[in-house]
């Protein structure tokens, strides 16, 4: 079950598209940061079940949080969020273990489906161990 | 002489043009990697207002533009009337063009380049501006008409011509950003420049962007 969700983004505006588009009934946590770097020292502190992790930022970017975060817990779920659409962007994330790729802006559809999907990573990874 | 207070935009304006400028950006990086097979590594944008008769050394400076850029200028009629520079500073021209003519042997600094050379760098700089002006002015909810793209080469500040919207005293509204073409060391700045009398049109429609998330 989702509860914590973790945003990292360095647009306030972005971060809050994301929410809003996240809120529906069910009551989560969000926490935010606004770098790569603030986000995986939040990412450690709470171990969220779900990040919503942008690429294109300043202190450290979303490949290096990336894989900064993967190296910290290897089933981290993370979902990125990106206005970089290009194809070796999508492989690169994917082989850093990213569980899927937003295009930026979101809608309420792509961020359900990032739910969606992140819940079920979340029941296959509780069912392996 | 019109007031600062007309084109300024408060910190979440600022911010909130800047994701649009940050998707328009991805949008532009995308199709030129689609058409050139080239990695691209985006930049964070940069969203300024200055006075018009600044622009073109903050260009100059932030470009590490030389005596010799290659410059494509493009302008843009519309609620976002404004110009864009997409510039190949000092010698990285022969770099992006040797993704086109791999053959070719090493180029030259100083060699001119040939029309089909100068027609190459034209094309990826209409690329670069149609896409991003494109997704800039479709997130937006608006539109606007390009004139044809115009090729220069020589020095920028000689070379930049803001048209009359951009009277000296005026101010402007201008983003930059970066695209890295990873596998050649080649670095592209783009520059869009809107003159303040998109002001009232963009904090519009950035208040009914933000209405689609509320």
């Amino acid at each position: 079950m989702i509860k914590k969700i973790l945003i990292i983004d360095d647009s306030v505006t972005a971060r809050f598209f994301i929410k809003s588009c996240i809120h529906d009934d069910t009551e989560y946590e969000i926490f935010e940061a606004g770098d790569g770097k603030q986000g995986v020292d939040i990412f450690k502190q709470i171990q969220p079940d779900l990040t919503f992790l942008d690429l294109t930022m300043p202190e450290m970017n979303g490949f290096e949080a990336l894989n900064e975060i993967k190296s910290t817990n290897k089933d981290a779920v993370v979902v990125i969020l990106t206005a970089d659409i290009q194809k070796k962007t999508f492989e690169r994330v994917t082989k850093l273990g990213a569980l899927m790729l937003i295009k930026k802006p979101p809608t309420k559809e792509s961020i359900h489906d990032a739910l969606s999907k992140a819940q079920r990573q979340l029941e296959d990874i509780r069912q392996s161990k | 002489m019109n007031d600062s207070n007309d084109v300024i935009l408060d910190d979440l304006e600022i911010d909130t043009f800047k994701e649009i400028m940050n998707i328009a950006f991805g949008s532009a990086a995308a199709s030129l990697s689609d058409i050139i097979n080239v990695y691209v590594v985006l930049s964070v944008p940069n969203v300024k207002i200055m006075k018009s008769a600044e622009i073109a050394d903050y260009i100059k400076s932030e470009a590490k533009a030389c005596g010799y850029n290659n410059l494509v200028e493009q302008s843009f009629i519309g609620n976002y009337r404004g110009v864009a520079l997409s510039i190949f500073p000092c010698g990285s021209e022969r770099e992006l063009l040797s993704i086109f003519n791999p053959d070719k042997e090493s180029y030259i600094e100083s060699d001119p380049l040939n029309e089909l050379e100068m027609e190459i760098l034209k094309e990826v700089g209409n690329i670069l501006i149609g896409s991003c002006v494109g997704k800039m002015v479709e997130l937006l909810k608006e539109s606007v008409t390009f004139s044809p793209p115009r090729f220069i080469r020589g020095d920028i500040l000689q070379n930049i011509s803001l048209g009359d919207a951009f009277d000296s005293d005026h101010w402007a509204i201008i983003m930059k950003t970066v695209f890295h073409f990873e596998e050649k060391n080649i670095s592209s700045y783009l520059f869009l420049i809107n003159s303040h009398e998109v002001t009232a049109s963009l904090k519009k429609a950035l208040r009914n962007f933000w209405k689609e998330y509320e």
